[in-house]
Order: C-alpha cells, then structure tokens, then sequence
C-alpha cells in the first residue's frame, strides 16, 4: 500500500499538465473570483479567521474541477499501459494496492491546489501581519476543504469505470457546478446539502458566522439543507467520508468481479 | 517446483476455448513450451500466474492448489512473470520502476533492494541507461527490463513468455542462457516461437496446438518424430510438392530444399539428421490431417 502511495504519488506529481491546467484556473480565480482581495463584501478582510474561510470558498469554486479532471485517467492507466500483469503478479495485495493507488493520486493531485491556498494564507500573513491566518488557513483547510477532496477524489477515480475519461471529466465538469456552485433555488441541486462537497457546512458550522440571510430561500431537497450547527459539520465530514468509502468498495468490487 | 496440471480448461467470455483439457506436468529445471499463434500458450501462463482463472480444472504448483487465495498467494511469493504484453511507466527511470516492483515484492529493505537492482541491471546490460526515463527505451531494452523484474525476488518459478521476441541475436542468445544458467533447481517455464531457444536450453517441452496437448516429452524424442523424414532435393527445376520444403537455398544453377515428408519427396531425395524445428514441423503435419 505504502509503495503504490509512494509511487503513484510521484508520477502524478510530476505530470506536466497537472501543473499547466492548475495554473491556468487559479489565474482564473486571481483575476475574476477576488481571490486577491478575499473582499466578497460579508466580513472584515482583516479577520484572519473569516478570511481564511472566504479564500476557502472561492478554491472550492474552481480548483475541484481541475482535481477532479485531472484524476478521471488514473484507474485504468495500468490496463492502457499493461502494467498490469507484472503488478498482479506480485504478491502485493489487490484492496492495498488499490487504495494506495488512491491516496497517492489524490495526494498529490491536491497538492497544486493546497499550494494556491497556503500561498495565498501565507501572502495575508506578509500583508496583514497576522500570523495566526496560517493557523487558521490549516484549521479550514483539514476541516473544510479535505473532506470534500475526499470525496470528490474517489467520485472521479472510479469515473472511468462507467465511461471514457474525457466523458466522465464534460459530465463531472456539470456535475460540479449543479451540485457544489448554483444556487439551490435556480433547480433542484445537491448545492447547499449535506452531499455537496464544498464543505460550508464546516465553514458556517464550525468555523465563521453565517453571513446574514444566508441560504433562507426556500428550496426543492430542503431537507437535505439542515440548519448549520457543529453537530452539521461533523455530520457533513462523516457524510463525505462514508460517501468515499463507499464509492472505493465498489471499484474494488468491480475489479473482482472482472477478475476472470 | 513441480507443476502439476490436470484436465485444465478456459473458455473466454465469448466463447473462445483457449485451452481445453489440458493435462500436464512440468518438473524443476527449463522447460520449453512450443505452439503456433493462438495456441493458448499465454492463457496458460497467465493461469499458472495466477492471472485468470481457469473454467475448469486444476493446478498445484509446488504444493501450492492455485484454486485457493492463500495457494495463489504462496505461488505469487515465489514467481518471477514475464508477460508477452509487457508494459512499465513511461514517466520512471528503470531503476525507479524496479524498485516499485521490488517493494510490491516484498523487499523492504533499501539497502538490500538497492544491491539487487544494480545486480540485475548488470544482468541485463541496463547499467548505463538505468536512471532514463523508460519512455526513451528500445522494445529490446524493455523487454531486459522484463526479465530484470521477474528476476528481482530470486524467484523459485520463472514464467516467461516469449521473452526473446525484440532481440537481437547476441542478446537472445545471452538471454536463453542466463535462463538455464537460472534454472538449476528453479523451474523456468519457456514459451516460445523460436525453436532453436527451446532446443538449446531444455531438455524436455510440451508442444500445445489448439489449447491440447500435441507432444510432451524430451528434446530428443521431439526430434525424433522427424526420424527418417527429412531429406535435401537438389534440382533446377520446381520445388518438390509432397512434404513441407523447410528451406531453400540457391545452389549452382538449382536449388537446395530441405523437405520434412514422410515418403521421399523425390527419386533423388537424400536422408539427412532431423532437427528439433524438423520434429516440430512432423508433429504439426502429422497432427493437421
Ligand atoms: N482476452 C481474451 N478474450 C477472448 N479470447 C482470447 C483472449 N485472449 C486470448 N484469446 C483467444 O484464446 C486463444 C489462445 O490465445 P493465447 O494468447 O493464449 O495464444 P498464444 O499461444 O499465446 O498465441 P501467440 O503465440 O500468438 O502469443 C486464441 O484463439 C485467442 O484468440
Ligand atoms: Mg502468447
């Protein structure tokens, strides 16, 4: 397991276009998003706190879309490459294997984003001179953003296994903005549930005050809208990683049941 | 290692039968395996790796029952594969890619690992190139990164399939007998098209035509089904009809055949010793009708 992490780690980190396409979206984020002023007009910028969470907020706008895209090719890859004899030949294990193959991939496909987070705590820290957003930016980050990353990785690791990459990365691209980014009013959505990967219920919950009228408009799949509490965010971080594992037992399974 | 086979069966989904009650046993020491395209010599080897699973039937290898998982388990601890459809990661160097399949084999210790890699890439012949990248290597440069990673947990069972395919003739010939240097007391298990591999390193082979078993025995008694059927014909004029012409070469104005027929393929045909590709060829013809 830890060989496969390792090394699964390395070779997705040191793709190219991991890098490329990373760049090109937090450009994006800079320049449209605020992600340079962190000013959405709700909280003070110089609360290291709050804005810790509003930079959180605008990363899980975009930046998913490119961790998710650039994981849908993973899974089969040692099936294209025919690796795959020699690797199940060894004694390894299939489920340890399997998993280390996720972590890894999903570590390191996380890494460009963590960076565009961390650099921009560390930015604050330089131009606000409060240290304490690093601390804060950890906080949101393992509490907030990884569960989704959690999630959402094991959602577009196992894609390729119901269709062709580039499908699955057009669908998860929709997916993505119907079920983490509309408005949950405009359609019914998985915005704004316990099931969206944004993690708010952890930022609202948890962390910052909700912003005032927030989420009041009623809405289809309300019940999937509880109010924000603590007890909400632990749920939403329960909900995320059950969802996760969830979905890897059933590649697993897949793969057995291939096995012939 | 002794591998035992019986009555071993597999129809793919679709209804190909690669391999159809196949019974054999393969003892410790090189053994060559020989078949015509699509004779099911990689579904074989794919069973023994534990790869596939056979539809039927059953295979003990070394005591080992490759039905149960701890039986494949124990097998998989002991094997070193070579896969006809070999491929690594493009993206590693080829110490980088030996390392990972030495930790998924087990060795866990670095220093240790680190000596057996550089061991094998000397093997190999890979020293030099060792820390480029895989994507810039010959077909005959991988397929020594094959053999390096079917060597790197000392295996007791070496399963190779087709392994000279891609080499030139110095490194085929280096190749086959580092594996029967090898052999010893492990048993490596040979698959091949190239006759003369298997005839210069193993002393006994199974011949497989359409997932049966056509021969199984020694060298010798391969050859020896071509006894007395194999002749040259030198003549200018058309080459003889009756028999397979083996080769042809030109001679003075005619041309030399070597034919493998049963009755003399011409008034003028002269008997001459048979070869192992001879006794493939009379076995493959004997069998056709
Ligand atoms: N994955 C598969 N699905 C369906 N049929 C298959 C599959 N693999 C092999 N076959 C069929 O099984 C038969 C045996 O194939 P196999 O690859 O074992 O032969 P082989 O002796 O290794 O041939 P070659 O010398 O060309 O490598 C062939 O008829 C082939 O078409
Ligand atoms: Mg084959």
């Amino acid at each position: 397991m830890i060989a496969s992490l390792r090394y699964e780690f390395a070779m997705q980190l040191r793709r190219p276009s991991l890098w490329i396409v990373y760049g090109l979206v937090v450009a994006v984020m800079v320049t449209v998003l605020d992600y340079w002023s962190l000013d959405l007009g709700v909280y003070e910028v110089s609360a290291p706190k709050e804005a810790m969470g509003v930079a959180a907020q605008i990363v899980v706008t975009l930046l998913p879309i490119v961790y998710g895209c650039m994981l849908a090719d993973r899974l089969p890859r040692e099936r294209v490459l025919r690796v795959d004899g020699i690797l199940d030949a060894t004694p390894s294990g299939r489920t340890a294997r399997l998993i280390g193959k996720y972590a890894g991939v999903c570590a390191a496909t996380a890494v460009p984003l963590a960076i565009a987070y961390f650099g921009r705590a560390l930015l604050y820290v330089f131009v606000e001179g409060q240290p304490s957003a690093l601390g804060w930016a950890a906080v949101t980050f393992l509490a907030s953003i990884l569960p989704g990353l959690v999630f959402v990785g094991a959602l577009a690791f196992a894609g390729p296994l119901l269709l062709p990459p580039m499908v699955f990365r057009v669908l998860f691209v929709a997916y993505w903005f119907w079920g983490n980014v509309i408005p949950a009013s405009l359609m019914p959505t998985l915005s704004h549930t316990v099931f969206s990967a944004t993690g708010e219920y952890v930022r609202y919950g948890l962390l910052t005050p909700i912003p005032p009228g927030y989420g009041r408009a009623s809405a289809v799949l309300d019940f999937l809208r509880p109010g924000y509490t603590p007890a909400t965010a632990w749920l939403w971080i329960g909900v995320m990683i059950a969802l996760a594992a969830a979905v890897l037992s059933l590649v697993r399974l897949h793969a057995s049941r291939s096995e012939s | 290692m002794r591998i035992d086979v019986s009555d071993l069966t597999k129809t793919y989904k679709g209804g190909a039968r690669a391999l159809d009650g196949l019974s054999l046993v393969v003892p410790t020491g090189m053994y060559g395996l020989l078949g015509a395209n699509g004779a099911g010599k990689t579904t074989f080897m794919r069973i023994l790796a534990g790869l596939l699973k056979p539809t039927s039937g059953r295979v003990v290898i070394g005591g080992h029952d490759l039905a149960t998982a701890e039986g494949r388990l124990a097998v998989r601890r002991t094997l070193g594969y070579l896969p006809q459809d070999l491929g690594v990661y493009p993206d590693l160097s080829a110490r980088r890619f030996l390392d990972y399949i030495a930790l998924l084999k087990g060795l866990h210790s670095r220093s240790a690992r680190r000596r057996r890699i550089a061991e094998l890439l000397e093997v190999v012949a890979l020293s030099d190139v060792a820390d480029r990248r895989l994507k810039g290597f010959s077909g005959g440069m991988l397929r020594r990164v094959g053999i390096a990673q079917a060597l790197l947990a000392d295996p007791r069972l070496l399963i190779v399939d087709e392994p000279t395919t891609g080499l030139d003739p110095e490194e085929r010939i280096r190749f086959r007998t580092l594996l029967s240097q090898l052999a010893g007391d492990r048993t490596v298990l040979l698959s091949t098209h190239i006759v003369d591999d298997v005839a210069q390193t193993c002393r006994s082979l199974a011949v497989l035509g359409h997932g049966r078993l056509a021969f199984q025995g020694t060298v010798s008694e391969l050859v020896s089904q071509a006894h007395r059927q194999v002749w040259t014909v030198t003549t200018s004029g058309p080459a003889p009809a009756a028999g397979r012409v083996v080769s042809a070469l030109p001679e003075g104005a005619g041309m030399r055949y070597r034919v493998v027929s049963a009755a003399p393929p011409d008034p003028y045909a002269r008997p001459v010793e048979p070869t192992l590709e001879d006794g493939y060829l009379a076995l493959m013809d004997g069998r056709a009708p």
